[in-house]
Protein backbone atom coordinates (compact mmCIF):
# COMPACT_ATOMS: atom_id res chain seq x y z
CA UNK A 1 0.00 0.00 0.00
CA UNK A 2 1.37 3.34 -0.63
CA UNK A 3 0.25 6.56 1.54
CA UNK A 4 0.58 10.18 -0.06
CA UNK A 5 0.05 13.58 2.12
CA UNK A 6 1.27 16.70 2.75
CA UNK A 7 3.70 16.62 0.02
CA UNK A 8 5.01 13.27 0.77
CA UNK A 9 4.82 9.52 -0.65
CA UNK A 10 5.54 6.37 1.58
CA UNK A 11 5.90 3.26 -0.62
CA UNK A 12 7.03 -0.16 0.82
CA UNK A 13 10.24 -1.11 1.27
CA UNK A 14 11.52 -3.05 -1.85
CA UNK A 15 14.77 -4.71 -2.58
CA UNK A 16 16.22 -1.98 -4.55
CA UNK A 17 15.95 0.54 -1.43
CA UNK A 18 17.78 -1.65 1.02
CA UNK A 19 21.31 -0.16 -0.07
CA UNK A 20 19.97 3.10 0.76
CA UNK A 21 18.44 1.97 3.88
CA UNK A 22 21.64 0.31 5.02
CA UNK A 23 23.37 3.30 4.29
CA UNK A 24 21.19 5.72 6.33
CA UNK A 25 20.72 3.18 9.03
CA UNK A 26 24.20 3.17 9.86
CA UNK A 27 24.63 6.83 9.29
CA UNK A 28 26.77 7.37 13.04
CA UNK A 29 24.25 10.45 13.50
CA UNK A 30 20.68 8.02 12.70
CA UNK A 31 22.43 5.24 14.62
CA UNK A 32 23.30 6.88 17.48
CA UNK A 33 19.42 7.40 18.67
CA UNK A 34 18.49 4.27 18.04
CA UNK A 35 17.50 1.76 20.82
CA UNK A 36 20.03 -1.05 19.13
CA UNK A 37 23.62 1.07 17.67
CA UNK A 38 25.36 -1.70 16.04
CA UNK A 39 26.30 -1.40 12.03
CA UNK A 40 23.71 -3.81 9.89
CA UNK A 41 25.53 -5.73 7.92
CA UNK A 42 24.48 -6.72 4.54
CA UNK A 43 23.09 -9.95 5.48
CA UNK A 44 21.35 -9.05 8.17
CA UNK A 45 19.41 -6.33 6.60
CA UNK A 46 18.67 -9.14 4.12
CA UNK A 47 17.30 -11.79 6.71
CA UNK A 48 15.46 -8.76 8.25
CA UNK A 49 14.00 -7.87 5.28
CA UNK A 50 12.52 -11.65 4.25
CA UNK A 51 11.08 -11.56 7.58
CA UNK A 52 9.31 -8.26 7.23
CA UNK A 53 8.40 -9.08 3.67
CA UNK A 54 5.40 -11.71 5.10
CA UNK A 55 5.24 -10.28 8.64
CA UNK A 56 1.32 -8.69 9.29
CA UNK A 57 2.78 -7.19 12.30
CA UNK A 58 4.64 -4.94 11.02
CA UNK A 59 5.15 -2.55 7.61
CA UNK A 60 7.90 -0.52 6.95
CA UNK A 61 8.23 2.28 3.91
CA UNK A 62 10.17 4.33 2.07
CA UNK A 63 9.53 8.24 2.55
CA UNK A 64 9.87 10.03 -1.00
CA UNK A 65 9.59 13.80 -1.44
CA UNK A 66 10.02 15.30 -4.99
CA UNK A 67 10.27 11.92 -6.42
CA UNK A 68 13.41 11.18 -4.06
CA UNK A 69 14.09 9.21 -1.00
CA UNK A 70 14.40 11.08 1.82
CA UNK A 71 14.06 8.33 4.49
CA UNK A 72 12.19 5.76 5.97
CA UNK A 73 9.21 4.94 8.83
CA UNK A 74 7.63 1.75 9.77
CA UNK A 75 4.40 1.04 11.78
CA UNK A 76 4.40 -1.79 14.43
CA UNK A 77 1.57 -3.73 16.17
CA UNK A 78 2.01 -3.55 19.33
CA UNK A 79 0.69 -6.91 22.06
CA UNK A 80 1.65 -10.43 21.81
CA UNK A 81 -0.24 -11.83 18.60
CA UNK A 82 -1.72 -8.66 17.51
CA UNK A 83 -1.50 -7.40 13.77
CA UNK A 84 -1.84 -3.87 11.78
CA UNK A 85 -5.39 -4.59 11.32
CA UNK A 86 -6.37 -5.78 15.01
CA UNK A 87 -3.87 -3.95 16.96
CA UNK A 88 -5.16 -1.29 19.29
CA UNK A 89 -1.92 0.03 20.04
CA UNK A 90 0.33 0.80 17.29
CA UNK A 91 4.37 2.03 17.62
CA UNK A 92 5.37 3.95 14.66
CA UNK A 93 9.37 4.36 14.12
CA UNK A 94 10.89 7.18 11.26
CA UNK A 95 14.29 8.59 10.64
CA UNK A 96 15.08 11.07 7.71
CA UNK A 97 17.96 9.88 6.16
CA UNK A 98 18.53 13.15 3.83
CA UNK A 99 20.23 15.58 6.00
CA UNK A 100 19.02 18.15 3.64
CA UNK A 101 15.71 17.79 5.49
CA UNK A 102 16.71 16.94 8.80
CA UNK A 103 16.93 19.78 10.13
CA UNK A 104 13.44 20.56 8.29
CA UNK A 105 9.71 21.24 8.63
CA UNK A 106 9.32 18.54 6.12
CA UNK A 107 10.22 15.81 8.63
CA UNK A 108 7.03 16.05 10.28
CA UNK A 109 5.13 15.59 6.95
CA UNK A 110 5.70 11.64 6.92
CA UNK A 111 5.00 11.44 10.40
CA UNK A 112 1.02 13.04 9.76
CA UNK A 113 0.67 10.27 6.94
CA UNK A 114 1.13 7.62 9.03
CA UNK A 115 -0.65 8.81 11.93
CA UNK A 116 -3.52 9.43 10.13
CA UNK A 117 -3.19 5.94 8.40
CA UNK A 118 -3.07 4.42 11.85
CA UNK A 119 -6.10 6.20 13.47
CA UNK A 120 -8.04 6.75 10.32
CA UNK A 121 -7.58 3.89 8.37
CA UNK A 122 -6.27 1.01 11.05
CA UNK A 123 -8.55 2.64 13.78
CA UNK A 124 -6.28 1.98 16.17
CA UNK A 125 -6.74 3.65 19.56
CA UNK A 126 -3.17 4.98 20.56
CA UNK A 127 -0.06 5.44 19.00
CA UNK A 128 2.99 4.57 21.41
CA UNK A 129 7.09 5.53 21.05
CA UNK A 130 9.76 4.75 23.23
CA UNK A 131 12.61 7.44 22.92
CA UNK A 132 15.82 7.58 24.40
CA UNK A 133 15.62 10.62 27.45
CA UNK A 134 18.90 11.90 25.74
CA UNK A 135 17.11 12.29 22.62
CA UNK A 136 15.35 15.51 23.54
CA UNK A 137 14.95 16.45 19.44
CA UNK A 138 12.70 13.43 19.18
CA UNK A 139 10.73 14.09 22.51
CA UNK A 140 10.63 17.54 21.51
CA UNK A 141 9.29 16.44 18.08
CA UNK A 142 7.12 13.99 19.77
CA UNK A 143 5.74 16.21 21.80
CA UNK A 144 4.49 18.94 18.99
CA UNK A 145 2.35 15.92 17.77
CA UNK A 146 0.82 15.59 21.16
CA UNK A 147 2.52 12.81 22.45
CA UNK A 148 1.80 12.51 26.45
CA UNK A 149 4.60 11.15 28.78
CA UNK A 150 3.81 7.62 30.47
CA UNK A 151 7.08 6.80 31.94
CA UNK A 152 10.02 8.50 32.19
CA UNK A 153 13.66 7.07 32.82
CA UNK A 154 16.88 6.53 30.24
CA UNK A 155 13.99 5.29 28.17
CA UNK A 156 10.71 7.37 27.98
CA UNK A 157 7.57 5.89 26.99
CA UNK A 158 5.13 8.19 25.17
CA UNK A 159 1.62 7.47 23.71
CA UNK A 160 -0.71 9.81 21.59
CA UNK A 161 -4.71 9.48 21.07
CA UNK A 162 -6.57 10.90 18.24
CA UNK A 163 -8.05 13.78 19.87
CA UNK A 164 -4.72 15.06 20.91
CA UNK A 165 -3.50 14.43 17.55
CA UNK A 166 -5.90 16.16 15.98
CA UNK A 167 -5.65 19.17 18.49
CA UNK A 168 -1.88 19.09 18.25
CA UNK A 169 -1.53 18.79 14.23
CA UNK A 170 -4.39 20.97 12.81
CA UNK A 171 -2.28 24.22 12.08
CA UNK A 172 0.44 21.85 10.78
CA UNK A 173 -1.37 20.12 8.53
CA UNK A 174 -2.93 22.68 7.02
CA UNK A 175 0.41 24.57 6.41
CA UNK A 176 1.75 21.43 4.74
CA UNK A 177 -1.20 20.76 2.93
CA UNK A 178 -1.36 24.15 0.62
CA UNK A 179 -0.72 23.94 -3.02
CA UNK A 180 2.83 23.59 -4.03
CA UNK A 181 4.06 25.53 -6.65
CA UNK A 182 7.50 23.27 -7.74
CA UNK A 183 6.83 20.62 -10.61
CA UNK A 184 8.82 17.14 -9.97
CA UNK A 185 10.94 16.30 -12.44
CA UNK B 1 20.36 56.39 13.34
CA UNK B 2 19.81 53.32 11.45
CA UNK B 3 16.39 50.71 10.02
CA UNK B 4 16.83 47.60 11.46
CA UNK B 5 16.30 44.77 8.35
CA UNK B 6 12.53 44.38 8.33
CA UNK B 7 13.07 40.84 7.47
CA UNK B 8 15.33 40.59 10.54
CA UNK B 9 12.60 42.53 12.70
CA UNK B 10 9.71 39.71 11.33
CA UNK B 11 12.12 37.01 12.43
CA UNK B 12 12.69 38.39 16.14
CA UNK B 13 9.43 39.20 16.21
CA UNK B 14 8.05 35.73 15.29
CA UNK B 15 10.67 33.86 17.18
CA UNK B 16 10.59 36.27 20.07
CA UNK B 17 14.53 36.62 20.28
CA UNK B 18 16.78 39.44 20.57
CA UNK B 19 17.33 41.35 16.45
CA UNK B 20 20.93 41.02 17.34
CA UNK B 21 20.40 36.71 17.18
CA UNK B 22 19.52 37.21 13.72
CA UNK B 23 21.65 36.76 10.55
CA UNK B 24 21.38 35.45 7.58
CA UNK B 25 22.97 31.75 8.49
CA UNK B 26 19.82 31.54 11.52
CA UNK B 27 18.36 27.85 10.44
CA UNK B 28 15.50 26.32 11.54
CA UNK B 29 15.12 24.03 14.70
CA UNK B 30 19.07 25.71 15.80
CA UNK B 31 17.92 27.38 18.53
CA UNK B 32 14.92 26.31 20.66
CA UNK B 33 13.19 29.18 19.66
CA UNK B 34 12.36 28.29 15.73
CA UNK B 35 10.84 25.48 16.40
CA UNK B 36 7.62 24.13 14.32
CA UNK B 37 5.33 26.38 16.03
CA UNK B 38 7.48 29.26 15.75
CA UNK B 39 7.86 28.59 12.04
CA UNK B 40 4.14 28.57 12.05
CA UNK B 41 3.60 31.62 13.41
CA UNK B 42 6.88 32.97 11.51
CA UNK B 43 4.70 32.34 7.88
CA UNK B 44 1.97 33.88 9.40
CA UNK B 45 4.19 36.99 9.96
CA UNK B 46 5.71 36.77 6.62
CA UNK B 47 3.02 37.12 4.67
CA UNK B 48 1.12 39.78 6.77
CA UNK B 49 4.10 42.16 6.88
CA UNK B 50 5.51 41.76 2.98
CA UNK B 51 1.98 40.79 1.97
CA UNK B 52 2.83 37.42 0.26
CA UNK B 53 1.28 34.02 0.05
CA UNK B 54 3.38 31.50 0.70
CA UNK B 55 2.95 27.98 -0.75
CA UNK B 56 3.74 24.95 0.77
CA UNK B 57 6.77 24.64 -1.18
CA UNK B 58 7.96 28.05 -0.19
CA UNK B 59 7.42 27.08 3.94
CA UNK B 60 9.75 23.69 3.60
CA UNK B 61 12.26 25.20 1.85
CA UNK B 62 12.29 28.45 4.40
CA UNK B 63 14.87 26.46 6.44
CA UNK B 64 17.38 29.83 6.94
CA UNK B 65 16.99 33.81 7.17
CA UNK B 66 18.96 33.41 3.73
CA UNK B 67 16.27 31.29 2.15
CA UNK B 68 13.26 32.90 3.40
CA UNK B 69 14.96 36.23 1.69
CA UNK B 70 15.16 34.24 -1.65
CA UNK B 71 11.70 32.98 -1.72
CA UNK B 72 10.21 36.50 -0.37
CA UNK B 73 12.67 37.86 -3.56
CA UNK B 74 10.69 34.87 -6.14
CA UNK B 75 7.62 36.78 -4.96
CA UNK B 76 8.57 39.98 -5.98
CA UNK B 77 9.86 41.46 -2.49
CA UNK B 78 13.38 42.76 -1.44
CA UNK B 79 14.06 41.99 1.63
Amino acid sequence: MILQGYQVTLTPVGEDDLDLLRQWRNDPDIARQMLSQEPISEEQQQAWFKKISRDPAQQHFVIRFRDEPIGSANIKACGPGKTLKTATTIEPGLYIGDPRYRQNILAFAPTLVLNDYCFEQLGVQQLRAVVKATNTAALNYNQKLGYRTLNSGDLVEITLNFEDYQQHTRAMKALLSRSATRTNP
Amino acid sequence: MTTADPLYQVFADSLAIPLEQVNDELTYNTIPQWDSTAHMVLVAELENHFKVMLDTDDIIDMSSVAKAREILAKHGVTA
